[in-house]
């Protein structure tokens, strides 16, 4: 059995799963599910289509140049069943995806690198634009606190009210 | 989902393009790939009276039978629009509904198939299609 990539969101089909789309010109679309099959009647591209994996690595948000991809890909040359080559590529296989994981890891800690000084600059120009809004801290909570203790008095004369009619 | 009055692309080069669906062989309400049916023939390419006239019948006429316009005929169904589920439970689509014709003894009429066939046809004795056809998808 084969594990087929979708041509829409590039995730894995496996057995049983997704549709099959035949061109006229024999070019074969494989579908995830039905989400993916639907974008692809709608004349979607998927690299304009923000969820799929072509969008995420046109827009580079994810590693694309790497060689740990170079192990994943179809080979149209025959391969004669040998079980010390299969032991042997599944053990690569663990270390590979081991290797690609710390990879990616590393590129979205690159990507993610100078986010909170550049929200920290954004929060503090955004305070100074609009300083006229913002209150001494001091000021408001006096008024908050006045506030509450008008209330407590009024719900206690409410109560004495209450009493003196029972 | 072949069916009365379902215009199908003929893809063999009998002559004939395109064939209305009268008949659904297994007697069934709907037609699908490897499924025979009969069918009227709608649009056919002209026939070129020079080959085919007087000159040269003994050659041509034995060779390949003139497809004409209103005729009846048994056709293969090879390629369906509607979905078909394989056995491993993935889903095959076409972009048109297309036929091949048949004689009467069941076998491809034309010498050639152009286009894609079904790999569904494979397990339904039609092997001589599948063999004709330039992709089995």
């Amino acid at each position: 059995m084969r594990l087929e990539k979708c041509y829409f969101c590039s995730s894995t089909i496996y057995p049983g799963h997704g549709t099959m789309f035949v061109r006229n010109d024999s070019k074969v679309f494989r579908f995830c599910r039905s989400k993916c099959n639907a974008a692809f009647k709608h004349k979607r591209n998927p690299r304009k289509v923000r969820w799929t994996k072509a969008f995420r690595k046109a827009a580079g948000k994810e590693m694309t140049i790497d060689s740990t991809f170079e192990f994943e890909k179809r080979r149209n040359v025959p391969v004669r069943y040998d079980r010390e080559l299969v032991t042997t590529t599944v053990k690569a296989l663990k270390r590979v995806t081991e290797i690609r994981a710390k990879r990616e890891r590393v590129f979205y800690k690159n990507r993610m690198a100078g986010n909170k000084e550049r929200e920290k600059a954004e929060f503090i120009s955004e305070v100074q634009r609009n300083i006229e809004l913002v209150q001494a801290p001091s000021t408001k909570i006096k008024t908050q606190v006045s506030k509450i203790l008008e209330k407590k008095t009024q719900k206690q004369l409410q109560e004495q009210d209450m009493e003196v009619d029972g | 989902m072949i069916q009365l009055k379902s215009i199908l692309n003929v893809i063999d080069n009998s002559g004939a393009i395109l064939a209305e669906c009268i008949r659904v062989a297994h007697g069934g309400r709907y037609g699908r790939i490897g499924d025979q049916i009969t069918v009227v023939i709608q649009k056919a390419r002209p026939i070129n009276t020079s080959t085919t006239g007087s000159g040269a019948t003994a050659s041509t006429t034995a060779a390949k039978i003139a497809i004409r316009r209103g005729e009846v005929r048994k056709a293969l169904v090879v390629r369906t629009r509607k979905e078909t589920r394989r056995a491993d439970g993935r889903y095959i689509r076409f972009d048109d509904n297309a036929c091949v014709l048949l004689n009467n003894r069941g076998e491809p009429l034309g010498t050639r198939i152009l286009g894609v066939v079904a790999a569904e046809l494979r397990g339904k004795k039609w092997g001589k299609v599948i063999s004709l056809a330039p992709k089995v998808v």
